[in-house]
């Protein structure tokens, strides 16, 4: 970050122009507009359901942040939700482990998943796009050879609060998620670990002179981003009350969508949680804002495309007339 | 030391397959959902003996405002929007739309059969605030908790094409039922390639609730009614057309002059099969028989190459949806009704406690493929 | 990252057998391989209708794949092609229903989608936006728009001449033709033209690049430009191989294109990788992909087995590349 020179002029402050700042005004216009045209938008249940719906991707989405920020990618995550939502179906129902058991069972599939995703990344040098391609394919099939295409339903009725219940009001997924995004957005900026994210990110030949355990900073966000994957598993399978194999198709778009959009750079080095959080939050609402004034699915989907490309070019020029 | 490694991986991979392979594709099917399978008697007297009545079990809305003879908004949420199939229910929809006069339909859906997608198009409609829910669902149960919401907010919920469960809307428009539709396919392929036939099946995912059922009837039916004949195998092929396509000229290539016919289970796969056995040359020694638009079979059946296309009338199952809905909505048809008015299509029973059951399916043949546009 | 600009020119010196080894020799293995293992367990999968089958239908996907190639070896990515390949097939079909002459259908879709690369290149090239950012969009953008303006009504009723796809010449169907003659000419333009070498310059380090006169963003937007000549292309032969054209985005086709490049040895780290690997790594593909129902794979079983085989070549060409790098080849 480039020291800001005392002038004495008067000077936009440096805040106000990062590309998270400005990406927050574009949202806030976007939802006041959106708001104006429709009165059922800006209601504290239509925004909360919202957030019950965005957690998922949210949940991947932080992870994700740290791949991206070390210069990786990680494109299997939709497989691994499908394959932890088959593996809490089945561990539960064949294997016959009590619910409890099968759900940390799943969650420590998805972290398996995502860590053999960096032991490849890190060990035989993989580059994370290729590996990941294949792992989304591998993992998706795993999940549809152990079903055997069956779903899994009829859970007790404990099991539906993660994804259907509220706590005061608020959506106990959404809680969740708030509570990570804090843990996450604290590693990101206060630990070494987030310090080294980026030091790989903007330079991995140096970071690795500089004796940073490379290697192993890489296989942890790897398996952090397969655990989330499970976690968000778990609050879909408990939101729709069954398994499919083909759970979280698409999703790594979504998430990879949402953090792009944030700010992150895809060449690594830079980005913030908070900028991710802001533009999972801008796709979720724009989705909704549409449907709500009567644009149609299809229209929706190009307005989001356009909205992407714009939001992102807006962004980067004024960050650049600011260079 | 690393590519050994390798080697291990690739050959416990294969040896993983053979074993796979042994629990063939041949093997009990058991409809992915786990409900028993029902065959009707082989002969054609067709209907199994009528259930006793079911009492009603379907959902009721909470509090829903009395529209008696007002104008309703109402949304169509199908499995995914841009396929032959759906843009004809969706035609009829506003077919009987216009005919009452007094019912708005807007059709909306995911661009791919994602369920979650489908229940997040859903739910915004719900907060938007519409007066009924017509739906297809990608998932049964899945489906459930967001039809159920909108019943506890006032909106009438009815379902056609693909079943939820039923608690969770009022009604649901049935083409036919899983057993009828096991039967004609079934009956029809026999007739053309004979008792001691073999078939194999394309079909769309093992997942999709409907043609899972279908596939799992048609096995119990042949088992009942068609014993000699074979069955090879099933393979799936998406919602895409030239996939379907590849799978189908795959099977021709592998079994030869084994293969005497092909289903294809839905309005993508069956054209595609179709296809596949022109380009190979195999017009009228290899039987297609499936599910499908007249539009998409015309070439095919003019050609000689398809007999008969079974299917029930698309457009006229979203007809009789929208008018199931406007009668739920004026009141007129309540749980425990034994039948309803449905325009032009007369009078509709009631069977298995809240389904409303269209009719015989239809076949369409060279006779009459061109009268049809969908 | 090493300047392979010079050393891709004297690869280009270098002899034939220097240029097919490695990748593209470990797939042509491959292929022959797995075809007589197959052939071993049912024979049926060597006749020759069962072969030309496999090449044929799924040529299309070869097709896109050099344009792919050439975009992941200018260090960018494309994730729109799938979409593309979409509107540029429903586009084509209709001109042909409306009654246009046939060889505008046929050049429609081409110089359409030249002209759709091309914006997303400038955008990326000129603009900065990152290639994931723009064709993320891009994506988006076609995917609604198709389903927006055809409603998603298929198109029927070709006229007969439309299917340039049923076409042969000398006994070779026109697809195989087609994919043969783009993979060919790419890849002797890529190793032998300034452009093409800037490609591979431009994907394994910019700046190395620039020193040398190479201008990048032009590159850029030549391969986008080209990748939009091959995505027509492609969508030309996907279009006119069936007498229904489906019109909505063929799901995950980009990934398929993709990971048949990636397969094929280009590699993600840019200015790696040659057009023959990856239609040879898309016949594979297709291959494999036969080849699991024709030994009874559980039908359950197919994808996993298909992920697994990809996931053993793609470890298998980072090992072998390794290995070179430590003997001093550079490739």
């Amino acid at each position: 970050m480039t020291l800001a020179m005392e002038t004495k002029t008067f000077r936009v402050p440096r805040w106000l122009k990062r590309h998270e700042t400005l990406l927050a005004i574009i949202l806030l216009i976007a939802l006041f507009g959106l708001g104006l045209l429709n009165d059922r938008f800006l209601t504290l249940d239509n925004l909360l359901n919202q957030g019950r719906l965005m957690t998922e991707i949210g949940l991947i989405a932080l992870p994700m942040t740290f791949v991206i920020i070390t210069g990786g990618i990680d494109l299997s995550v939709g497989a691994i939700v499908g394959l932890c939502a088959i593996m809490l179906g089945y561990s539960w129902k064949i294997f016959g482990f009590p619910l409890p058991l099968a759900i940390v069972f799943s969650l420590f599939v998805g972290a398996l998943a995502g860590f053999i995703n960096g032991l490849v990344i890190t060990r035989v040098k993989v580059p994370p796009l290729i590996m990941t391609i294949a792992t989304l394919a591998l993992y998706r099939g795993l999940a549809e050879g152990i079903s055997q295409a069956h779903s899994v339903r009829g859970y007790p009725e404990w099991f539906y609060f993660l994804g259907q219940g509220s706590v005061f009001g608020v959506p106990t997924q959404l809680l969740v998620l708030l509570v990570l995004i804090v843990i996450a957005g604290i590693v990101l900026d206060r630990t070494t670990f987030g310090r080294a994210l980026y030091a790989i990110g903007a330079n991995e030949t140096a970071a690795r002179f500089s004796a940073l355990s490379v290697d192993r900073v890489k296989l942890v966000v790897y398996t952090l981003s397969g655990l989330a994957s499970g976690l968000a598993a778990w609050v879909l399978v408990s939101r729709v009350t069954t398994t499919r194999m083909d759970m979280g198709i698409g999703y790594e778009l979504d998430v990879i969508a949402a953090v792009v959009l944030g700010g992150t750079s895809i060449f690594g080095g830079s980005g913030t949680i908070w900028g991710t959080v802001i533009g999972l939050v801008m796709i979720q609402l724009l989705k909704n804002g549409l449907a709500l004034t009567g644009v149609k699915g299809d229209a929706t989907i190009v307005v989001i495309g356009v909205a992407l490309i714009l939001s992102v070019l807006i962004a980067s020029s004024l960050q650049r007339r600011r260079d | 030391m690393k590519t050994s490694l390798l080697t291990t991986t690739a050959a416990a991979m294969f040896a993983l397959s053979f074993t796979a392979g042994g629990a063939s594709a041949a093997g009990k099917w058991d409809g992915a959902d786990d409900l028993p399978t029902s065959p009707l008697a082989c002969d054609a007297s067709g209907a199994a003996a009528p259930a006793a009545a079911k009492p009603y079990d379907g959902g009721q809305p909470t509090n829903a405002p009395d529209k008696a003879g007002k104008e309703i908004t109402v949304v169509d949420v199908p499995k995914l929007i841009g396929i032959g199939y759906f843009n004809a229910t969706s035609k009829g929809m506003q077919d009987a739309a216009k005919e009452l006069g007094n019912v708005k339909v807007t059709t909306d859906g995911p661009t791919e059969a994602k369920i979650d997608e489908q229940i997040k198009f859903i739910d915004n409609y719900i907060t938007r605030g519409v007066d009924g829910v017509m739906f297809a669902a990608n998932d049964p149960v899945a489906i459930a908790p967001v039809l159920k919401k909108a019943l506890s907010k006032g909106i009438h919920v009815v379902g056609y094409d693909a079943n939820s469960t039923p608690d969770a809307r009022e009604w649901f428009v049935n083409q036919a039922e899983f057993n009828g539709i096991g039967k004609s396919m079934m009956d029809s392929m026999a007739k053309e390639i004979g008792e001691d036939g073999s078939f194999a099946i394309v079909t769309s995912t093992f997942t999709t609730p409907n043609q899972a059922r279908w596939i799992a009837e048609m096995q119990a039916y042949t088992e009942k009614c068609h014993p000699k004949m074979q069955w090879l195998e099933t393979v799936e092929a998406q919602e895409d057309n030239n996939l379907s396509f590849n799978q189908a000229t795959t099977l021709i290539n592998k079994y030869g002059d084994k293969l005497k016919g092909l289903f294809g289970m839905t309005s993508v796969a069956t054209p595609a099969s179709a296809e596949a056995v022109t380009k190979a040359g195999q017009c009228g020694k290899i039987a297609v028989v499936g599910l499908a638009t007249p539009n998409a079979m015309k070439p095919y059946v003019n050609a000689d190459c398809v007999k008969s296309v079974v299917l029930w009338n698309p457009v006229d199952l979203g007809y009789a949806a929208t008018y199931v809905m406007r009668a739920v909505a004026d009141g007129k048809l309540k749980p425990g009704a034994t039948s309803v008015e449905a325009g032009k299509l007369g009078k509709l029973s009631v069977v298995n406690g809240s389904e409303i059951l269209l009719g015989p399916p239809f076949i369409f043949n060279k006779d009459n493929v061109t009268k049809f546009d969908f | 990252m090493t300047a392979t600009a010079i050393t891709s020119s004297a690869n280009a010196r270098g002899g034939l057998f220097r240029r097919l080894a490695g990748q593209e020799l470990l797939l042509a293995v491959a292929i022959v391989a797995l075809a007589v293992v197959v052939g071993f367990i049912n024979p049926r999968f060597l006749a020759a209708r069962n072969l030309s089958d496999i090449l044929l239908g799924n040529a299309y996907i070869a097709i896109a794949a050099v344009g792919m190639s050439m975009v992941i070896i200018s260090g960018n990515i494309d994730i729109s092609v799938g979409a593309l390949i979409g509107v540029l097939a429903t586009i084509s079909g209709s001109l042909a229903v409306a009654g246009a002459p046939i060889i505008v259908t046929w050049l429609a879709p081409l110089v359409i989608g030249v002209a759709v690369m091309a914006a997303q290149g400038a955008i990326i090239a000129y603009l900065r936006i990152p290639a994931i950012v723009v064709t993320l969009g891009m994506l988006s953008i076609l995917k609604g728009g198709l389903i927006s303006v055809t409603g998603g009504k298929w198109i029927t009723d070709l006229p007969q001449n439309f299917h340039l796809a049923d076409l042969s010449f000398f006994g070779v169907p026109m697809p195989v033709i087609i994919m043969v003659l783009a993979t060919v000419l790419a890849a002797l333009w890529m190793r032998n033209s300034p452009t093409g070498r800037a490609i591979y310059a431009t994907g394994g380090n910019p700046e190395a690049a620039r020193l040398c006169g190479v201008n990048p963003q032009r590159t850029v937007l030549m391969v986008f430009a080209l990748h939009g000549f091959f995505a027509g292309l492609a969508s030309l032969v996907y279009a006119t191989q069936l007498r229904v054209i489906q019109s909505t985005t063929p799901q995950g086709l980009e990934l398929t294109i993709i990971t048949a490049a990636v397969v094929g040895g280009v590699s993600i780290l840019g200015g790696v990788g040659t057009v023959v690997g990856s239609t040879l790594a898309a016949i594979l593909i297709a291959e494999i992909t036969s080849a699991l129902v024709f030994i009874n794979v559980s039908p359950y079983w197919t994808d996993a087995l298909r992920g697994a085989l990809i996931l053993a070549t793609v470890i298998a060409d980072i090992l072998r590349r390794q290995r070179r790098a430590a003997q001093g080849w550079k490739r």
